[in-house]
């Protein structure tokens, strides 16, 4: 049990890392990369809307969809729906609750709604047929997985600032290539654990 | 002229991938083959194009609040359509671009029309953007899956073209071969043009 | 109050325009996509038991879906069944063809994969297949020992050996016990 739950998070935040192999959540990791403590707000917000969409989807998937038979058609708009609402409520909930939580992750809340590694997450899950708790664990998993990529990925670009790159490749050009090389190292994790 | 102007601007000038950085994370994820880059961009540009057009059509009667649940409750029933026809008529390139398929419904590209273009002006000429901007959309992930498949199998469209002699680079199919070619494709075009890069990033 | 229940009324209808929508689409293509999946399966089985004639599901307590190959004289001659398991990068999902009479594997075929393409995905190519295609149930199935693993894509020809020996066993363990 234990086992098979730490193969599911080590599975999602690095073999198959989200950004570096798995390509979704891309916008954010190239636009919201230039600094290492907004990254890391970034990261935890997606984080945390992860880990809740990931238990929400689950709940829609066994409790609605599939009991009334509309998992193949409606799936995409519920999912997307859900998605939505739960950031629009999160963010409701923190700026009531704890102004100081609101202010370092608020700004990021509305942008996490596009974030296609989201939907992604509870497409996946859902797929792989988890139960509740290990869709839980590969939310985590998967978030941990994005802040590590973005957080890296910002680190780099601090220090890239004052390097001198040549005209053309400036901005998302050498932002890329950076990336590629990240992922070839994320590379080496593959296979580290059999899926 | 108007006409002709929106519907050319999306091929090259505000081309949503080279110039806009829109929607690239199925530009990145199923380029490693050309029939795939095609296949995907011709699916977003069916979604885009359908969006684009209803947006256009009921945007008087949805007040601004709720505007943007609508629109992904629109964009994410087109997808489902093209989901629905690729699996039963089109088996074998469903099941290649799996999971970005519903992955449409969030790509910004569809969304930044509809919201930046569709909500302001009349439906023939959000038809014609849409146009444009899924053939760009199209043209840019074609050329990405020609130069990955091309550098990484030795074949185009699954057809071997590089002689026998040919070492593959077999990093290009892989994820990190996405990056690196996007990236110096940028690097590459960004030399040659004048105008600068707009990085509208979809946040 | 007026503008909240306007507010609802407007998602409420796109929603329901978007459900009818769908459903309509649903029933439309449904019934071909059936018909795929229908055919492919069709194929894999008979592509995996090339000596069958017809075949028929196999029932049995423990779940698993085997189907037994019957030639023209309505005899079971062989088995079909599908098996998966971890590859490089995803599951590898193959219909898996046994011959009883003679004991050896007749072949697989990949329904599934994500495995790296030019690399692992060579796994579906006849060059690796014919290794394993005429091999008795009984021998290792060990890389590097009776199976030529794929050059550079070692993990993906290890799966492939892993889930053929590993599912056999239990089809056999299924199958065997209830003909008793």
């Amino acid at each position: 049990m234990i086992k098979e739950l730490l193969l599911i998070f080590i599975g999602a935040m690095l073999v198959n890392n989200f950004v570096l192999s798995r390509f979704l959540g891309i916008c954010p990791f190239l636009g919201v990369s230039k600094k290492v403590d907004v990254a890391l707000g970034m990261g935890m917000a997606t984080t945390f809307v992860m880990t809740i969409s990931a238990i929400a989807s689950w709940a829609i998937q066994f409790y609605i969809l599939e009991p009334f038979g509309l998992s193949r058609f409606l799936q995409y708009v519920s999912f997307v729906l859900v998605i939505a609402s739960l950031v629009q409520m999160i963010e409701m909930f923190i700026k009531k609750t704890s102004p100081n939580l609101h202010k370092s992750l608020g700004i990021f809340l509305p942008l996490i709604t596009t974030n296609c590694a989201i939907l992604g997450l509870a497409l996946l899950a859902v797929n792989k047929g988890y139960n509740m708790i290990q869709s839980a664990v590969f939310g985590l998993g998967a978030g941990l997985g994005f802040t590590l990529a973005i957080v890296i990925m910002a680190g780099i670009r601090e220090e890239l600032e004052i390097a001198d790159i040549p005209q053309g490749l400036r901005g998302a050009g050498i932002t890329l290539l950076t990336a590629g090389i990240l992922s070839i190292a994320f590379l080496g994790f593959s296979g580290l654990i059999s899926m | 002229m108007k006409a002709w102007k929106e519907f050319i601007k999306g091929i090259w000038d505000e081309n949503p991938v080279f110039r806009m950085l829109m929607g690239m994370c199925p530009t990145l994820a199923v380029t490693n083959a050309a029939i795939n880059g095609l296949a995907m961009g011709l699916a977003t540009a069916f979604v885009l194009f359908c969006a684009n057009i209803i947006v256009a059509m009921v945007k008087r009667f949805i007040p601004n609040e709720v505007r943007i649940p609508s629109y992904i409750i629109i964009i994410a029933t087109f997808v489902t359509i093209a989901d629905l026809f690729l699996a039963a008529y089109f088996p074998e390139i469903h099941k290649v671009l799996g999971l970005f398929i519903p992955l449409i419904v969030v790509n910004c590209l569809i969304l930044g029309r509809a919201e930046g273009f569709a909500s302001k002006n009349n439906v023939a000429y959000s038809a014609l953007d849409a146009l444009g901007m899924g053939i760009g959309f199209t043209f840019a992930l074609t050329l990405l899956g020609i130069v990955r498949e091309f550098m990484g199998m030795g074949s185009i469209f699954n057809v071997s073209v590089a002689g026998q002699n040919f070492t593959e680079w077999v990093i290009f199919v892989l994820p990190p071969g996405a990056f690196l070619t996007l990236g110096i494709m940028l690097w590459i075009i960004n030399s040659f043009s004048k105008k600068k890069m707009e990085e509208s990033h979809c946040h | 109050m007026a503008k909240g229940v306007k507010l609802i009324l407007v998602l409420g209808l796109i929603s329901l325009f978007s459900g009818v929508v769908l459903a309509k689409t649903y029933e439309i293509t449904s019934p071909t996509m059936r018909e795929v999946a229908m055919k492919n399966q069709q194929k894999a089985i008979f592509e995996v038991l090339p000596q069958i004639k017809e075949y028929k599901e196999f029932q049995n307590e423990a779940g698993m879906l085997i189907y037994e190959g019957l030639d023209s004289d309505k005899k079971v001659t062989g088995l079909a069944f599908i098996a998966e398991g971890g590859g490089f990068q995803g599951t590898i999902r193959m219909m898996v063809g046994l011959n009883l009479k003679t004991k050896k594997i007749t072949g697989y075929k990949v329904l599934e994969h994500l495995e790296t393409p030019g690399l692992g995905a060579r796994i579906t190519e006849d060059s690796f297949k014919k290794q394993f295609s005429a091999k008795s149930w009984d021998d290792p199935f060990a890389v590097g020992k009776d199976i030529v693993p794929i050059t550079g894509a070692t993990i993906s020809s290890k799966a492939v050996s892993e889930i053929l020996k590993g599912s056999v066993a239990k089809v056999l363990e299924v199958y065997g016990g209830e003909q008793q």
